[in-house]
């Protein structure tokens, strides 16, 4: 296994592996960025070449995920890193992926009893899906940036206290794994289950996106799971330490 | 024809070890017998068995045994012989049983080698459950709970679970409203039956 390293041009990585292009759109980066590696990027757009590295690597690679270094990462980083995924699936990927559902259920030209069930399937995924990433970016996440903040010193620890004294880390795995298993249900259903009376080139735009938001999905919730949940025991040990 | 035959799975080892997990693994499975052997030779305290039989043993046991098993079984409907693997890097075949394979495959192939006896005969419908599955896949789309499953099948929960394991590998539907709609599609339930806001 070749990882990616700073040195590389971004424009051979993109050419290695296509669905980093979503990746690096979040960690900053526009496309028309010539021949430059991805050091020279980082530096012009201020991104922690680091950082950047470790991130396209896990995503590139399922087996690499070196959790020692991937836990010195800065947390705001992460957080940030993961808020720009959020954006991604509720600006684009949800409403790209329900565009083709609506054309590919309505391209059944026959009385097709089934769409209704697939609709009302998906319209209860997404909504929640929408509403666990919610969730963390109200209560999860700024819970986790005034933890960072406290341990750092940058915000006092009792205030901290007495804001998220009270405060319980809901434990993000059950509901990635709820959202996965439903991912899986519908690609299934579509690919083993469906009469065949459904525009197929519509079926498969449809599939890829469903795949693409699969793989990505999958990749959120390891770092969430790995990273983010060790990282805040890990500071709230810091925090009693200091006391 | 007998629409239920006996469903028996004969496992010879000289391990106590091996013969009491399989049988301990096997009560999910669809075999509505186990039998324990230490060497192949007990075969003969059975010739009365009939039914559809599956025999698991060593390669090497089956290699010597299996014409005198056959002999001595002449009232079973069919028998195959299941080699059963200590090799864990040997490679996967749905028609061998593994050391490091997990309860739940052991009894997916256990239950596939059981229903392949039927699938000359014909399946009731179009899909691939067994009709035990497919009770447990209704009372799922009812949205019962697996120990409420269990009791009205009268069966354990472990056994409801186990049977959620074989719907869902074979099916590759894991979640309830994903199994609803799976069930509606292929007309094992009615949309009528549920309540499709809360079930799907």
């Amino acid at each position: 296994m070749e990882l990616f390293n700073e040195n590389n041009k971004l424009v051979s990585v993109i050419h290695k592996d296509h669905s980093l292009l979503p990746v690096i759109n979040r960690l900053g980066i526009k496309l028309g960025f010539g021949d430059s590696t991805i050091s020279e990027i980082c530096k012009k757009e201020g991104i922690d070449p680091a950082f950047f590295v470790e991130i396209i690597n896990v995503f590139h690679y399922e087996a690499y995920f070196p959790e020692k270094k991937l836990m010195n990462l800065s947390v705001a980083n992460v957080v940030d890193y993961l808020i720009k995924t959020h954006q991604y699936y509720r600006q684009y990927l949800i409403p790209e992926i329900d565009r083709l559902l609506k054309l590919f259920l309505k391209s059944c030209e026959d009385h097709c009893a089934e769409s209704e069930l697939i609709r009302n399937f998906y319209d209860k995924f997404q909504t929640e899906c929408i509403a666990h990433f919610q969730i963390e970016e109200t209560e999860e996440f700024p819970f986790i940036l005034a933890l960072n903040s406290a341990v750092e010193g940058d915000f006092d620890k009792n205030e901290f206290i007495s804001r998220y004294g009270n405060f319980v880390m809901r434990d993000f795995e059950d509901d990635h794994v709820n959202i996965d298993d439903k991912m899986f249900d519908l690609e299934n259903i579509i690919i083993k289950y469906l009469p065949p009376n459904y525009d197929q080139n519509i079926g498969n735009a449809l599939l890829s996106n469903l795949f693409m938001f699969e793989k990505d999905l999958k990749n959120h919730s390891r770092i969430e799971d790995h990273i983010l949940l060790p990282k805040v025991n890990q500071l709230l040990k810091a925090l009693d330490r200091h006391e | 024809m007998n629409s239920n035959p006996n469903k028996i799975v004969i496992v010879i080892s000289l391990s106590d070890i091996v013969l009491t997990g399989l049988a301990e693994i096997l009560k999910g499975s669809l075999a509505s017998e186990v039998i324990l052997l230490h060497r192949a030779d007990e075969i003969i305290d059975y010739p009365e068995l009939k039914g559809h039989v599956i025999v698991v043993a060593t390669a090497a046991e089956l290699e010597k045994s299996s014409s005198f098993i056959s002999q001595i079984l002449s009232m079973a409907d069919n028998i195959q012989f299941m080699p059963f693997d200590f090799d864990s890097n040997s490679a996967h075949s749905n028609l061998v049983l593994n050391l490091n394979d997990t309860p739940s495959l052991i009894c997916y192939k256990i239950n596939e080698a059981l229903n392949s006896f039927f699938s000359s005969a014909g399946k009731e419908n179009d899909t691939e459950l067994t009709r035990r599955e497919i009770e447990v896949l209704q009372l799922v789309t009812k949205g019962y709970s697996n120990k409420e499953i269990a009791d009205q099948l009268f069966v354990s929960t472990h056994t409801v679970i186990s049977h959620r394991k074989n719907i869902s590998e074979k099916t590759g539907i894991k979640s309830a409203s994903g199994l609803t709609m799976y069930a509606i599609l292929k007309k094992i339930i009615d949309v009528s039956d549920i309540n499709p806001d809360e079930l799907i």
